[in-house]
């Protein structure tokens, strides 16, 4: 990877970031629901009162007029204030951010650790009973709602049985220090063993609850992918030329086969991490995604446009990962 | 390939009818069929087999329990929902809504997704350029919070659900295709049919897209399973069909409110999403394995 | 072989050494509320959610009782001097959590910085600046009294106090609102311990606290060493928590998780009156609206006790006009009974023997309850659709203040916090106020109205009161639904905490076992 390609990702991303947000604006604009009304609700206010709020909301301006002055603001990486916090977007995001990207990665390394072992072996022994267990049982993951199987694993393991909790991140006892933001680094930096596990506790139900469609479809994909890649031309020919089955298998064809699930993962990714609102509902997570939902409906402008830039930047970088990855897995890929 | 598999067919037996044996023989996959079929079936008849109807609410049989359930009654055989309204009526009606929401939606992307894809990895280039960044710029939304803003926008419906849900999911098959295309455009029988003179049309048609459209199958049948998902998610964040209409998801979402007091609620339509989705992956999986000539024992 | 039960396995092992006590030390009380504070500034906040968790930690000159009576609190006394003159006597030796005496200053700082245009600095008004009405002017008239003067008379000023807490003019103008926003320095029974952003506000009790209101039994510092507010915003996980020990307290227990709790042997179900009034508007602009038969057809349609019976489990009054039974000025009313046929018939009277055919707007968290009403108008011969929209844009199509609507009938509701008739009947019956859906226009019920929002005797203004309740039971421009009750779910091991109807959670007071 030349430093070139880099530059021309980070280049590829301006337009991206663009078009991101100008989509934002204009379906803002177009969204009916006035911002300054939520706010007010039900209270009383006059004319002069509404005008000011407005005003101070810098929502006065012309639409056009706002997206240049967001624009030039995001280039100094000003977001603006939140319209409900009283403070900078950017702030109210860092906070929420690390609980949203811990929780996905976790589930990313549970589905990808579950997925790829179980798809290539279903592959390899097609037909067999573990094939069909494995893809009967992946197919279940995939097909029940997130919010419904997180609740059934709720009543199940924390009201049911009572080993696990309910909802939030960690205890109230333990008292970790932010350095990463990160709990699970968090509390091993402090060298506090309790309060990981505590943490690790408390991520079992949500990261199972986000990871297992992820491990499914990942599963389903390297199957598939695995079986083809075992029917080309070079896996047959290797193995005509006498090369021990499973380094054919192993060293030449998973390689090959792990290219659609490298890229479905780097997808699936994106998604985990502005897919999982319900998941944090759910167990009361305190991630990015509810309060982006909230936003929403809220009509919080300003913090709904930073969030989608954010998932936007996040969405590039991963598949620029991917890209990378592919390279290894087969040089014959030029990006 | 397709040449030599025609070859090896015993002469009596014509391609087709060996395929249909070999799928007849896969007894999973004629299973998840029949399934498929009796819940198109129940969709087409709704009418006519519905015990009840499906919004006629009554408040004095709110949450009543299942048939076989003490309370029960066999008339509504799988228990009432939260006004009374009949379960099991009310999953057959939904069948409708739900198996209509996942054709749609997986018809629509992943033809728009095919077609996008086999010309970005073709011809890369400018062509590539232009539909990566679209594919990236919608990418770049986080599905569910693109679906809630245009939800939002367009307000609620059935159409503007299917849309809602297709104008991000054409991008999943595109990014698979493209992969897939790179890939096996750098193959050696591509480079031959090139080499031949085929035109682009004919290698994206002929040459790439039968050896890359396992993976799509696979990953859009997976994700209509994923779309009936999305639809529930999008009747969690109140955004579903619109009352009275019954759909999987939203019964679902709908009854998750009582699962401590009555499971039935949000239970039998999730066994009904579960069944379904279960049955047509099965079956696509199985039809692939038979009538793919390259998955040929 | 790695499959996932082996992996759960594993992590569920390695867990194991670390299995501490699930919750929290005993003396901790948990709350498990519905939404995250926004921002812990008592000028800059707009949810009710946000109050309930700064009022713990902020006192204000004037606070309720579980009864919702007004009652003093930072304030010692309190003398209306004139029609539109206040004073205020402060109570001596009120200390902030910083350390710092709380003076008359720090009253009048705070009352300023939520009235005047740009009082919070940099150009910014706050957004609580409508709550506190004609207020012209706050001035310290002695160093222990704050004198308010209005405008024009205002009665229901003590009223409204209850929602602005005090803050410490030092420290704000020290820390700035951004940190205003994130920390606080109040004079309330709780000060912060820490802020875990969308997750939990954690509280420590404040060992100098002066006690609290002396109208409200104990008066003392708080009972417990500590209390979180746990944020679990979906209610079957927040009955869940309750049920699994995890929390003490929860708000807005679903109506039909009341069983589960009661049958729960820890757990119990405490409910309190209500404030806001559920309706349904009818669009008087429309074409069948405008026909007081038609209104009045659909008010004997609809079978209140049913839905209040089977729907909310029996946890809501009846109304038949916009105020709340617990409201002043509440008075009995005739009442339009439940009687389909003759809905039927005065259908017919008003040209409709058919029939007509409607579509009723509700917001997604009502939806259930609006299909139980449309039933049972399509049963009367007003066959009703319902349509789910989303609040902002409901509020944008129905409350438009005077200008022309669309729309046949709006399910919706308007909180009366104050329990004071200005808070609900001005804005949902006044010509083209702010939260009149039905497009109801009365000069008469105007004049009542405007003359009882300045009315000084009260007993002139209750019958004033009786007068307009009648006027709209009347003229039926809303089909008047009920008020339901605040219900929790508590853990028997919270003692001495009652629920209040202004549905904020005050946690002084209560102990746990």
């Amino acid at each position: 990877m030349s430093l070139g390609k880099l530059l021309e990702r980070i280049v590829q991303l301006v337009p991206v970031l663009l078009g991101v947000s100008l989509i934002v604006f204009v379906m803002m604009a177009l969204t009916p629901g006035d911002p300054v009304q939520i706010m007010v609700g039900e209270q009383s206010i006059t004319p002069a009162q509404e005008a000011e709020l407005r005003h101070s909301l810098g929502l006065d301006r012309p639409m056009a007029e706002r997206f240049f002055i967001f624009l030039m603001n995001a280039a100094h990486f000003d977001f603006g204030t939140s319209f409900y916090h009283g403070r900078p977007v950017a702030d109210v995001i860092a906070e929420r951010l690390p609980a949203t990207i811990e929780l996905s990665l976790v589930a990313l390394v549970v589905a990808l650790a579950t997925a790829i072992p179980l798809g290539v072996m279903a592959a390899i022994r097609k037909n067999s009973l573990l094939d069909r267990v494995a893809t009967v049982g992946s197919l279940l993951g995939v097909s029940l709602p997130g919010f419904w199987f997180g609740i059934l694993l709720i009543m199940l393991f924390a009201v049911h049985m009572q080993i696990l909790p309910v909802s939030g991140r960690i205890g109230y006892d333990n008292e970790v220090a932010a350095v990463t933001g990160f709990l699970l680094i968090d509390t091993l930096l402090a060298g506090d063993i309790a309060a990981f596990g505590d943490a690790l506790r408390h991520l079992i139900l949500p990261a199972i609850t986000l990871g297992l469609p992820m491990t499914a479809i990942l599963m389903r994909v390297t199957r598939t992918s695995m079986l083809e890649v075992m029917r080309q031309d070079y896996v047959t020919f290797a193995e005509a030329k006498g090369l021990p089955r499973r380094r054919v298998l192993y060293r030449h064809a998973l390689k090959n086969a792990l290219i659609p699930t490298v890229s479905v993962a780097a997808i699936e990714t994106g998604s985990l991490l502005g897919g999982n609102m319900i998941v944090e509902t759910v167990f009361g997570w305190p991630g990015l995604g509810r309060l982006v939902v909230e936003s929403i409906f809220l009509r919080n402008y300003p913090l709904i446009q930073a969030a989608v830039l954010l998932y936007a930047v996040t969405y590039v970088l991963l598949n620029f990962i991917a890209d990378i990855l592919y390279t290894v897995l087969n040089p014959r890929v030029k990006l | 390939m397709t040449d030599a598999a025609i070859l090896s067919v015993p002469q009596a037996e014509s391609l087709f009818r060996r395929n249909l044996r070999d799928f007849r023989r896969n007894r999973l996959a004629m299973a998840s069929l029949i399934v498929i079929l009796v819940f198109v079936v129940m969709a087409v008849a709704a009418p006519l087999i519905a015990p009840q109807d499906p919004n006629e609410t009554d408040l004095l049989r709110r949450l009543q329990p299942p048939g076989w359930a003490p309370g029960g009654d066999w008339a509504y055989a799988l228990g009432c929902d939260g006004l009374g309204r009949d379960i099991l009526s009310r999953i057959i009606y939904g069948a409708r809504i739900s198996i209509f929401i996942g054709l749609a939606v997986i018809f629509l992307a992943t033809g728009v997704g095919i077609l996008a894809g086999l010309a970005a990895g073709y011809f890369r280039g400018w062509v590539d350029v232009v539909i990566s960044r679209v594919v990236d710029i919608l990418l770049g939304f986080p599905y569910l919070i693109f679906a809630i803003g245009l939800m939002a926008m367009m307000g609620p419906g059935l159409m503007n659900i299917v849309l809602a849900l297709a104008y991000k999911e054409w991008v999943i098959p595109c990014r698979v295709v493209r992969g897939e295309t790179l890939a096996v455009r750098e193959l050696e029988y591509v480079e031959a049919a090139r080499a031949l003179g085929a035109g682009p049309r004919h290698i994206m048609w002929r040459e790439i897209l039968p050896n890359i459209l396992s993976p799509v199958i696979v990953i859009s049948t997976i994700r209509m399973a994923n779309v009936i998902i999305l639809e529930a998610s999008l009747s969690f964040l109140g955004l579903g069909v619109q009352p009275p209409t019954a759909s999987w998801g939203s019964m679902v979402s709908d009854g998750r409110a009582f699962i401590l007091e009555a499971w039935w609620v949000s239970t039998f339509p999730g066994i009904a999403i579960l069944l379904l989705v279960l049955a047509i992956n099965v079956a696509s999986q199985g039809l692939r394995d038979a009538f793919d000539p390259r998955f040929s024992e | 072989m790695r499959t996932l039960p082996r992996l759960l396995l594993a992590t569920a092992l390695a867990a194991c050494p670390a299995l501490v006590p699930a919750a929290s030390s005993a003396a901790d009380l948990i709350v498990g509320f519905t939404l995250d504070a926004d921002t812990l500034d008592p000028a800059n906040h707009r949810k009710r959610e946000t109050e309930t968790i700064i009022r713990n930690m902020y006192d204000g000159l004037l606070t309720r009782d579980a009864n919702m009576l007004v009652v003093p609190e930072i304030a010692e006394s309190m003398t209306q001097v004139s029609a539109t003159e206040y004073d205020f006597k402060i109570r001596p030796g009120i200390r902030f959590h910083d350390g710092t005496e709380m003076t008359a200053e720090d009253v009048k700082f705070t009352l300023d910085r939520v009235v005047q245009d740009g009082g919070m600095g940099d150009g910014v008004t706050s957004p609580r600046q409508g709550l506190m009405g004609p207020v012209a002017s706050v001035e310290v008239t002695a160093p222990d009294t704050v004198r308010i003067t209005l405008k024009e008379p205002w009665p229901i000023l003590p009223a409204m106090l209850p929602n602005q807490q005090i803050v410490s003019k030092a420290w704000v103008e020290k820390t700035g609102n951004e940190g205003v926003a994130t920390a606080e320095n109040g004079t309330g029974p709780f000060k912060l311990a820490e802020w875990r952003k969308g997750d939990a506000v954690i509280l420590e009790r404040f060992d100098d606290y002066y006690g609290g209101a002396t109208d409200i039994a104990p008066v003392g510092p708080a009972c417990v060493d500590r209390v979180i507010f746990k944020i679990i915003p979906e209610s079957a996980s927040r009955v869940a928590a309750l049920l699994a020990g995890e929390v003490h307290i929860i708000n807005e227990l679903p109506a039909f998780s009341i069983g589960q709790v009661e049958a729960n042997e820890g757990t119990q179900v405490m409910t309190v009156n209500g404030t806001r009034s559920f309706f349904i508007a009818m669009n008087m602009q429309g074409e069948y609206f405008d026909d007081l038969k038609v209104r009045q057809a659909a008010a004997m349609a609809i079978d209140k006790q049913l839905i209040i019976d089977k729907i909310l489990a029996g946890n809501a009054a009846p109304i038949d006009g916009i105020l709340s039974p617990d409201a002043f000025g509440a008075s009995e009313l005739p009442h339009a009974g439940y009687d389909p046929e003759k809905a039927k018939a005065l259908l017919a009277e008003a040209g409709f023997p058919d029939g007509i055919d409607v579509t009723m707007d509700v917001e997604g968290a009502f939806k259930d309850t609006a299909e139980a009403v449309a039933s049972m108008l399509t049963k009367a011969g007003i066959r009703t659709t319902v349509a789910v929209g989303e609040g902002a844009q409901l509020s944008d199509k129905w409350r438009t203040k005077g200008a022309p609507k669309s729309g046949d009938m709006y399910f919706t509701s308007w909180g009366n916090g104050s329990l004071d008739p200005f808070d609900i009947f001005t804005p949902t019956h006044r010509t083209n106020d702010r939260g009149n859906s039905a497009g109801y226009a009365n000069p008469d019920l105007d004049a009542v109205l405007d003359a009882a929002a300045v009315e000084l005797d009260v007993e002139k203004r209750r019958a004033m009161y009786h007068d307009a309740e009648m006027m709209i039971n009347a003229d039926q421009p809303y089909v008047y639904l009920w008020v339901p009750q605040d219900i929790y779910g508590v853990s028997k091991r919270v003692t001495g905490w009652q629920p209040s109807a202004d549905s904020r959670i005050n946690l002084h007071d209560a102990c746990l076992n």
